[in-house]
């Protein structure tokens, strides 16, 4: 068993006596936040990872049973920020990994002194008095259809995108990486993305919050990220100009001066 | 020459609404040109292909300005599923600031059902494989079981047996008519027959365990007077029967003599309860050079054609009255002795001889 750095395929970058720590999203790996974490290496060290299943992450290490929770990804950041002695530190997380944030927060009390939520959402499927966007039937249709999407991914690829991401003649190969993920890791994150309901976790959430909502989102609305914004105790919004759903590559200069007015 | 292109051609702004798309991408979408223009390229995919478009594709496309051959599943304005595969790339001015994102897309139902079709075959075939390796792994617990049931049936059974030979022993000291000692000599001669189907039952358990037949091997104790005690207690026990030997062993024997023992008291039996009872028993044991011999020889009926294939298979019963039948396991255990010594044990059955040979090599 690799160490939680290899795991996690652990970057830590940066001066400063806080930390912030990056955690990325369903989809890609940390290169999401590779237009907005240097603008911070000033103040804080930057610790960026890769969630277990993506980038350069220690897939031997990928539990389908841990992982089909988000409480499983929770416990890894908490692992994480055990390793580096976190401490009041900045929590910022991309989509699924904003929930991922509010439930490591939680586990353990101390470690994160802020969170940063971009394109927030505690459930992606409606609900009686509550829209998420998503019905549950085409959630069943995206699992489907990720089946197809294999992102040029075979077991052939599977020993080379483990491998060391440090040394440069690998590093043409691992760009085309960012996105590639074994179908069915892939697939397991996005049902346990879209499928989990983490409401009830955000009114116990005491740590102060800012989400970042973009408009034109069809992934997170406004809506839900007004639901987020209202629901965690001490949180504030700033409503982004970017579209979709990834600011943090569309609009990395609006999602980093909104984050400088919180942090 | 784009208009017509064998392929759809669209492109987008930097913020993913649509500028242009091509007459052959206008036809196999049933939207009209205008309609699509400054709308987002989402609003005419599938809700998976929307999320798959950002939570994948536009941000490759952001990181790595290209991607290839990934899947999209597009809607028509009938509502029909249009499935395409796409090459895109975003151009970039000076400052790596996105100019325009361009899409070329081919049509891909028919390999995507057959992608999909393969991805059916291989859970077909996961699930075959699982079902397989249940089912192994049910059969060796069963088989498991079993054998250590044989096993400790046989170690208590052995016990009781122990009790009778003892008690007997001790009532053949205070009897004082003939016909007594006649009894309890049948007695001990019934617990020795005994204790040698418990001894059977038990190696076939140990040899099915996978071991084989251990051996406890040692040339330096002599084998004939091993071989001589079996014969003594058969023919004590076989009254009225001759058994003739014919001994020449002049080396060391490098085996487990009890085993051997064991052999040729089966081999015995077996020539005793079968051979014609008139005509002698041979057992024949010598050294060779390279290696050693032992057979047992019997006249008689000969084997039927039909059952010398079987004879060392366990549980093979020739045609003997049932009540000297015993389980069917003495030439099937002689056998693995014989192997488990490098050796071999054959058999030739003509109308006027039968006759099983040991042979093993001598180092």
């Amino acid at each position: 068993m690799l160490g939680i750095i290899e795991r996690n395929n652990m970057h830590v970058r940066g001066t400063g006596e806080k930390a912030m720590m990056f955690a990325h999203g369903f989809g890609c790996d940390q290169n999401m936040w590779r237009f907005v974490a240097p603008a911070f290496e000033d103040e804080f060290r930057t610790v960026l990872f890769d969630h277990v299943g993506a980038g350069g992450s220690d897939l031997g290490a990928y539990d389908l049973n841990k992982y089909s929770r988000l409480a499983g990804y929770a416990d890894d950041v908490v692992e994480i920020g055990r390793e580096l002695d976190l401490e009041n530190a900045v929590f910022v997380g991309h989509s699924v990994s904003s929930m991922i944030g509010v439930l490591a927060a939680e586990r353990a009390p101390g470690m994160f002194g802020k969170l940063v939520l971009v394109g927030p959402s505690p459930r992606y499927i409606d609900d009686e008095g509550y829209k998420g966007g998503f019905t549950a039937k085409q959630v069943k249709e995206l699992l489907q259809f990720l089946e197809a999407n294999h992102m040029g991914w075979s077991a052939q690829m599977a020993p080379m995108i483990m491998g060391n991401p440090d040394k440069p003649e690998l590093g043409q190969e691992l760009t085309k990486s960012f996105c590639r993920t074994d179908p069915e890791i892939a697939k397991a994150f996005a049902r346990v993305t879209f499928t989990s309901d983490n409401r009830a976790d955000l009114a116990r959430l005491t740590v102060p919050t800012l989400v970042l909502q973009c408009i034109d989102d069809i992934i997170a609305g406004q809506e839900v990220g007004e639901f987020v914004n209202r629901t965690i105790p001490n949180s504030r919004m700033i409503v982004l100009n970017a579209t979709g759903h990834c600011p943090n590559l569309s609009s990395p200069d609006e999602v980093i001066s909104a984050m400088r007015t919180f942090v | 020459m784009i208009e017509n292109a064998p392929c759809g051609y669209v492109s987008l702004l930097p913020n993913g609404r649509i500028e242009y798309a091509n007459q052959t991408f206008v036809d196999w979408s049933g939207h009209a040109a205008d309609q699509m223009i400054g709308k987002r390229l989402s609003d005419f995919l599938t809700m998976a292909g929307r999320i798959y478009y950002e939570t994948h594709m536009a941000p490759l496309l952001r990181m790595q300005a290209t991607f290839e051959e990934i899947a999209i599943d597009a809607v028509t304005a009938d509502g029909q599923p249009l499935q395409l595969i796409a090459n895109a790339a975003e151009r970039r001015d000076s400052e790596g600031k996105p100019l325009s994102i361009r899409l070329a897309l081919i049509r891909a139902t028919d390999r995507r059902r057959y992608e999909q079709e393969l991805l059916g075959a291989r859970e077909l075939a996961k699930t075959a494989e699982k079902t397989a390796e249940e089912r192994l792994q049910r059969e060796q617990e069963a088989s498991e079981l079993r054998e250590q049931f044989i096993a400790v049936l046989g170690h208590d059974l052995r016990n009781p047996l122990a009790s009778i030979s003892a008690g007997a022993r001790i009532l053949d000291r205070t009897v004082q008519t003939e016909k007594e000692h006649q009894i309890i000599a049948m007695l001990q001669t019934t617990v020795m027959r005994m204790a040698g189907l418990i001894d059977n039952v038990l190696d076939l358990a140990r040899g099915r365990l996978g071991g084989g037949i251990g051996l406890d091997r040692d040339a330096r104790q002599l084998l004939e007077p091993v071989l001589v005690g079996v014969v003594d207690e058969l023919r004590l026990a076989s009254p009225g029967r001759i058994i003739q030997t014919e001994f020449r062993i002049d080396r060391p024997v490098d085996c487990d003599r009890s085993r051997l023992a064991q052999m040729l008291s089966n081999l015995v039996g077996n020539a005793l309860t079968h051979g014609a009872s008139s005509k002698p028993v041979i057992v024949h044991a010598q050294t060779r050079k390279g290696s050693f011999v032992l057979w047992v020889s019997n006249a008689g009926q000969p084997i039927p054609a039909a059952a010398m294939n079987k004879l060392f298979e366990p549980f093979f019963r020739g045609n003997a009255h049932a009540s000297r039948q015993g389980l069917g396991l003495g030439l099937y255990i002689a056998a693995q002795i014989a192997k488990a010594h490098g050796g071999e044990l054959t058999v030739s059955s003509t109308p006027t001889e039968t006759r099983f040979t040991f042979e093993m090599p001598l180092v």
